[in-house]
Order: C-alpha cells, then structure tokens, then sequence
C-alpha cells in the first residue's frame, strides 16, 4: 500500500504539471480521497487526463497508459471480472468502458451501492468528446472535462485535416490483428483500426466484411495493401521477418517494399484523449518515406 | 424340475443357427451339449440365458424365463461364460464378490472366500484380475458364479449352473477339479448344463448329452446311449469309435481311432 | 481352515478403506468448504464476521454481499458442479469400461458448447420476447439446452429395438461432436472479437458468475441426477464383467444405461451450463480414488462426489485469491495444479494402469 501511496504521489506530481491548469477550475478535486475504479483503457486514461489520477484506486487488464497507473491493482479482465474482486479494492465509483461483465457481477456490484457508470464505445471525435463528458460528469469535474474536450476536439479536426490527402495517393493499409498458425486475422470496416486508418489518410484495404476475422491467403493478395498495420508486441525484428515469410503477405505490394507498421495497441485503438496522437503517429509512419504530408 | 428349452430358433441376419431345438435338464444332473465347431452350442446356451433373441419358450422350474425379472432369475441360475474380461483393476475376491451380492445366497460373508477356495483360489484373493493367467480367470469366474448360487437347493427350488466350455483354458488336474464341482453341484440337488468340448469328460461327467449339429439336437438322452459310434460319427463328420473302459463302463473316444 | 480364515481378513481392507474414506473426505469437504468462506478478494473473513454476529454486531452491508451474495452461492455452486463432474465421469467410465471416458463422449460437452456459442453469437436477433425471459441466463439455458439435446439424439441413434449400443453410442459421439464442432466453427466466424473473448471465457469455464439463481437453476437437476447415480453402484460392477455377464447376474442393463445416461446427461448439462467447460475432474477425481480405494462403484460414486467437490472449491479459492483482485479461469487452476499431481501418481505406481 505504501508504494502505490508513494506512487500516486508521484503520478500526482506529473498530473500537476501536464494538466495544472485543467485542475485549477476544480481547485478541491485534488483533495479527494481514492474512491474510483476505471474499467477500460479509454477510461482511465481520460480520468488521469482530467487530472484525477489521485482517486483511482485500481484499473483492468486494457488499462496500460499512462505508465504510472500500472502499479495500480489490476482486478482482471474487463470482460471476465469477480464481484469479490471488485469490491475488494473498495470502490464508490466504477467508471466502465461499454462491454463490461460478465453480467451477475455488474449485478452484485451493483446491489453492493457501487455507482456504475458505463461510457459508449466511440470511433469518431463525437464518440471521443462524449466519452470525456460522461466521465468527466461521473468525477464531478464537468468543467475540466470541457476544456478537455475542447482540447482533444482541436486536436482531433487538426489531426484528421493534417493527414487527409488526395484519394488517388492514399495508401492502401491492412490492418494485420494477429498471424497465429500462419492464418491472418484481418480488420474489416466497423472496426476501431478501420476508423483509424481512414482519419490517418489512409485505405482500409479489407471492406468486404465486418469485424476481425480470418481473411483467406488469396484475399490477402486480392486486398494488395501498400502497408500492413499491427499492434507492437515489442518483438519486431523476429516478427517481421515471420510476416514477410508468409506466403499471403509476400503477393501484396506491402511485402516488396517491406512495410510494416507497428503502433501500440491502446494508443491505436482505444480512442481516447491521445488519438490525435495516434492519427499524426499512424500518418507519419504511413507516409514518411516518401512526401511527409 | 427341470431347465427346458422348446422350439428355440435363433438367427444371425438371415442365417438361421437354430432350427427348432429342444433340450431338457433335469436338476441333479449334468447335462452336456455337445457337438462340433458351429453346430450352435453356445448359441443354445445363449438363448437359455437370454443373452440373445430367440423365439420359442425357456423355462426355468416351469416359468419361462421371460416373465421373470432379471434378478429373480439371477437367483435361480449364474451363468459362466467363455470367456471374461474385466473393465477395471478389481481384485479376485472383489469379482467373487459382485456375483455373490446377485444371488440370494443369504448373508454368510464368508461365502466368497468359500467360493474361492472350492476352486483352489482362496491364496489369490487379493490379487488383481488382470494379473491371472487365462486359467486362473476361468476358475475365478467359476467361483463367481459359484457365488452367486451357492446353495444348490434354495427354499426347496433346485438352481441351475449354466457353464460355456468351462474347462476350455484349464490344465488336466483343474479339468476334473471343475467338473467335480459341477458333479458335486448336480449331486446335492441343483442342476447343471455345460457346453462340452471335451468328449471323454463329458462322458465321465454328464448323466445326459444333447448333440448339436448344424443347428438342429440329433440325439438326446443318458450319456451312454448318446456317445455312440453312429451319433457321434454323423455329428461330426467322421468315422469315430466309442470304446468302453471295462471297470468304469465310461465310454471314451480316442482320436486315434477316428478316420476322417 | 485357519489358513482360509487368514486370507478372508485380508480382503476387507480395501472395502473398508473406500467407506472410512467416505467419512475423510466430507470432512475435508466440510474444510474446504471453510477455506471457500473465509479467504477471498476482500478482507471479509468468515471467522471475523461469525464473532461479529456472536457479539450482536451487524454485518455491513458490504460484508453482507461478499458473504450471503458472492462466496456463498459460488460455495454452493462449487459443490453441486465439482460432485457432478466427478459423478459423471465415474458412471460414465463404468457405463463404457474405460477409465478414459468422460461425459464428453455422450455429446455433452459438444452440445453444450455449441448451445453456448449460438447464444453468444446469435443471442442478439432473438425475440425480444425470449431475451427479456431468459436475461443473462440466456448462455446458460442455451448450454443446457445444447447438451442435453445432443444427448438425447445420440441416444435415439443408439437405441435399436429397446437395446442401446454402447459402441454405436461412442462412434455417433465422434461424429456428432464433429458437427458440432464445425457448426460452432462457423459461428465463431461470424463472431465479432468480443464475442470471441466471451467464448474464450466460456470455454475455460469458471465459478465467477455464481449467483443463487444459477444455483437454484441448477441444483435440484444436479442433486437429482447425481442422487440417482449413487444408486448405480452394484449396476456398474456388474457392468465392469461385460454386458452379457451383467444381465447374467440380474441387472437390468437396458434400464441401466438409460438411467446412467440421462443421469450424465442432466449433471454435466446443467453443471456446464452454469460454470462453462471444466476439464480435468471427471477424469482425475475418479481415477485418483481407484487407486487409493479399489474400483467398486458402490463406494467409488459416493466418494468422487465428496472428493470432485473439494478439489473443485479448492481449486476455486486459488483461482480467486492467487491474482486477487483479478482471478484466473477455474480450468487453468485445475489443469495446472492437477496434470502433475496425476502425472506424479502415475510414476508413483509400481506397474502401468491396466486399461
């Protein structure tokens, strides 16, 4: 208990200097006790981003960013959570992303006088802004989450206005979830990778189904993507040597060129306050070779 | 009282194996059936055990057997057959156990080990089944069944020994040490029916003999009227010669003599 | 015959052993059953709060929950699941005289499995109507659905003029199983990635969403088919000399299996429904107690009950407390902890298991 005492003293301490002047408008927030577990990536970064980092007392498996929180009790994951479990760090606010459960826990939690408050899923800028505003409610610093929200919707119409190009010179990007047994895991449309992709001026090259799935070796071909997208995994000099020895891989212009894309996983997909960031990160690395738009 | 079967036909798909057979044995005897290789023997004994379908009637002490609930019947005959495999690592006086419990042999706990002793397996009990030569099983299966109808004559109702090739996997000394039991069973009033191979021992044992051959009861009567050179000849399809031992007056059968 | 008299001591150990295990192992249940109460995420311990009651204190109100709302009905789940695995298996080993045999091999687990996924997957486009019925339960009343339903169409399949083939029971298993997979194949296609984590989740099975309406769901159809297993004790042994010696011996095997089968079919349908697929006990559980114990189903049933409950809430209190506050799947804990202990057993044993 001391060490994440001393830690979130120290979260604190860079809390204050990122976002002081956020915080000044809710002057006692900083004063409150721990009282919140957030469920969610998304969520718990936007609770530290409006500088509430102090109250929260644990996070779930997704929630990795920013690095600080990580010493903070991980009750499991989102989907697979234990009443006991969450109601053992002692929690008088729950802030979840949409797919929390299973469903008798959200139940028990419930009964057991936990506010549970559950944030939409968002893959555009309104989705982003509404999630801010719900948790910024939930904390009780609506103020801060304003400005927060104004914050990242500048960012995001710049970010989006930055990496737009024309059609004919967008490149085509397939975004790769896993490559388990020698099958490709393809994002289709509907996905948080396909809303990333296009808002960092590129082409989804899989449209022709909904979801994560299981794309043939010769749809992979057919999709002829300029650049293929994954998740970092931190082990990339192995990796892509295994992904461009895949037969799939090597009939699409991504394997003569040898491009791949690796970008952290929350970051990428999590749309939260640091998408912006993610949409100049992606665009870079898509474009950097040759133009820099 | 008698164990009777009537009219028993059986079929495999459209092979008949029993054409209309009859047998009947009376308690206190030793009943063989005899017969070459696939004259339906064990097929007989299979549908007085109602192991298999069959049509025709089975009676045990003049009930058939069809109208009895298969514990009652388990109380008034055990059945032995061929050949036993056992599925899990029981040990040999647990076996001789299962077929005591299935009879109403009364509460002697001691009747296992008796069991077991009459078939000179009382030093194995505590091994496991699956440890046994072939032999051993086969006595141990004996004993088991033995078990099951201890008392040869219960509430004044004969019981029956249904015994399939009972000597088959056994060496000489056990051969006459099993059929002593089944004549000893016969002797104190209970009745035995076994499918023999062995024709000298089932003239030494049985007071009576059905032959089998292709599927129909050829002879049937006391063993020294049956085990004839004609019967015996037909049956098997070859010449054999039936000889007499002048001082047991049992008739015995050497392959020797025989002409294919 | 003091010789006899010598050698009839002897054989009652092992009869003996099995029934003073059965007074053992309830009360190793009864301890596990403690463990389950008084450990967990929080610092809720049952002993503290039965002094608190002693001492006319109230119990606060999360206290309260932890105890009556969480750890009880996961308790009682634990058992009835953990007993009818352990039960299931057994029977099932005795009904197909291979100690291998589990109730997967009657379709169970195929069909509950894709009971489930069909829920998770395709759940969404039901009727209003029905989903506002079934609620949460949906996947499970799906599971159940799924496995008993398989269960009874392998049964037809098997059953010829009022005998029920063992073999062609076994043979339709496998190729049921196939199409069940296949069908579950291609859901799973269909399925978006949290669907798939569901079904993850699912397949690993776990005690976590325990709840008294799962429990009251799922006890009485449990209680009631394992009740009635234990009563199939002298059937089996009989069974264990083949089908032919059974009937011999005065069993009524076509009533038997029917009985055994729709016993199996009800515990493991209705346990796996309210837990997900839990490996491992219905295998162990009966094996470790053949062992100690000797193979008679009259006290082996009774005990893989006593013994598959125990091992299932240890299993659970691990899976709890050992990450707390998050908490791994129930099926890894029992994997993990009972693949070496059964491995270890199987070295320990002078010769190789006769099959």
């Amino acid at each position: 208990m001391i060490m994440i005492a001393r830690k979130n003293r120290r979260l604190l301490a860079a809390a204050t200097l990122l976002f002081g002047s956020l915080t000044a408008f809710e002057a006692n927030a900083t004063d409150a006790k721990a009282d919140v577990l957030a469920l969610g990536g998304s969520v718990t970064e936007i609770v530290v981003a409006l500088g509430q980092q102090h109250r929260l007392l644990a996070r779930d498996t997704t929630s990795t960013y920013p690095p600080e929180i990580t010493g903070l009790p991980d009750v499991g994951y989102i989907r697979a959570l234990s009443p006991e479990g969450v109601l053992s760090v002692g929690p008088s606010l729950i802030i979840s992303e949409d797919d929390a459960g299973p469903p008798e826990t959200v139940e028990i939690i419930k009964e057991a006088d936990v506010t549970f408050v559950q944030v939409p899923d968002a893959l555009t800028t309104e989705g982003i802004l509404d999630k801010i505003t719900i948790v910024g409610d939930a904390l009780g610093v609506p103020h801060v989450a304003n400005v927060l929200a104004e914050n990242v919707r500048a960012k995001m119409t710049a970010a989006i206005s930055d990496a737009n190009r024309p059609e004919a010179s967008k490149k085509r990007v397939m975004f790769v979830l896993s490559t388990q047994g020698g099958k490709i895991n393809a994002s289709g449309t509907g996905t948080a990778a396909d809303a990333i992709i296009r808002m960092a001026g590129g082409v989804n090259a899989v449209t022709e189904y909904e979801g994560y799935k299981q794309i043939t070796d010769e749809a992979v071909g057919l999709a002829a993507p300029d650049v293929i997208l994954m998740m970092d995994r931190g082990d990339h000099g192995v990796a892509n040597g295994e992904l461009f020895a895949m037969s799939s891989i090597q009939l699409t212009p991504a394997a003569r060129t040898q491009s791949v894309v690796r970008l952290n996983g929350l970051l990428m997909l999590g749309f939260g306050p640091r998408t912006a960031e993610a949409i100049r990160a992606l665009n870079a690395a898509l474009y950097a070779s040759n133009d820099g738009a | 009282m008698t164990f009777q079967a009537e009219n028993i036909r059986v079929s495999y798909g459209k092979t008949q194996v029993l054409r209309d057979v009859s047998l009947t044995a009376d308690a206190g005897q030793v009943t063989a059936i005899v017969g070459p290789n696939g004259s339906g023997k064990s097929t007989l004994l299979g549908a007085m055990t109602a192991s298999l379908p069959y049509t025709g009637r089975v009676s045990i002490n003049s009930t058939n057997i069809k109208a009895l609930k298969p514990w009652e019947l388990a109380s008034q005959r055990a059945v032995l057959p061929q050949a036993s495999r056992l599925a899990f690592p029981f040990t040999v006086i647990e076996v001789v156990r299962i077929g005591h419990q299935a009879g109403s042999s009364g509460d002697d706990p001691d009747v296992p080990m008796k069991a077991l002793a009459r078939v000179g397996m009382a030093h194995y009990a505590n091994r496991t089944f699956q440890e046994l030569s072939g032999g051993e099983a086969q006595r141990v299966m004996l004993a088991r069944v033995l078990a099951q109808v201890w008392a040869p004559v219960l509430n004044g109702q004969p019981r029956w020994l249904l015994l399939d090739e009972p000597v088959s996997s056994l060496d000489i000394a056990h051969q006459l040490q099993v059929m002593e039991i089944a004549r000893d069973f016969a002797n104190a009033g209970g009745g035995v029916i076994a499918v023999m191979h062995d024709l000298n021992l089932t003239a030494l044992f049985a007071d009576r003999v059905a032959v089998l051959s292709g599927g129909q009861n050829i002879a049937e009567g006391p063993t020294t009227d049956v085990l004839n050179d004609e019967t015996l000849s037909r049956a098997y399809g070859c010449t054999l010669r039936v000889s007499a031992l002048p001082s047991t007056k049992a008739p015995f059968i050497l392959p020797h003599t025989a002409t294919a | 015959m003091t010789a006899l008299s010598d050698v009839i001591a002897a054989p009652k150990d092992r009869v003996h052993r099995a029934r003073s295990l059965h007074w053992v192992l309830a009360l190793l249940l009864g301890l596990a059953a403690l463990a389950s109460l008084e450990v967990g995420a929080t610092d809720v311990s049952l002993s503290a709060l039965l002094l608190k009651l002693v001492q006319g204190q109230e119990l606060s109100h999360i206290e309260q929950i932890v105890l009556y709302d969480i750890r009880l009905p996961r308790l009682a789940m634990g058992i009835v699941v953990g007993s009818a695995l352990a039960v299931s298996g057994a029977t099932m080993q005795g009904l197909f005289r291979n100690p291998l045999a589990d109730p997967g091999i009657v379709g169970v687990g195929a069909g509950a499995g894709l009971g489930a996924i069909l829920s998770i997957v395709l759940g969404a486009v039901l009727p209003a109507s029905i989903l506002a019925v079934a609620g949460n339960h949906l996947t499970s009343l799906a599971a159940f659905l799924g496995g008993w339903g398989s269960t009874l169409i392998l049964y037809r399949v098997s059953t010829r003029h009022g005998r029920t083939s063992v073999a062609t029971m076994l043979l339709a298993g496998i190729a049921l199983g196939s199409l069940a997979g296949a069908v579950s194949g291609i859901l799973v296609y269909m399925a978006d990635d949290q669907q798939l984590r569901d079904l993850t989740f699912w397949g690993m099975g776990s005690l976590a969403g325990a709840s008294w309406t799962k429990v009251f769901a799922a006890a009485p159809l449990i209680l009631l088919s394992v009740g009635t297993a234990l009563y199939l004790g002298r059937g089996l042994n009989g069974l264990a000399l083949g089908e032919a010696t059974a009937a011999h011996i005065g069993i009524d095997v076509q009533k038997m299996k029917s009985i055994t089968i729709l016993a199996v079919a009800g515990a493991t349908g209705a346990a796996v429904a309210v837990s997900g697929g839990i490996g491992f006990i219905g295998i162990v559980v009966p094996h470790v107690l053949r062992l100690a114990s000797g193979p008679d189903h009259r006290t082996l049933l009774l005990n893989s009950a006593l013994l598959g409950a125990t091992l299932l809430i240890l299993a659970d209190v691990i899976a709890r407390v050992i990450i707390a506050p998050a908490e791994l799947p129930i099926g890894i804990v029992t994997a993990v902890l009972g693949a070496p202990v059964f491995l270890w057993i199987l070295l320990k044993r002078r010769g190789l298991v006769e099959l």
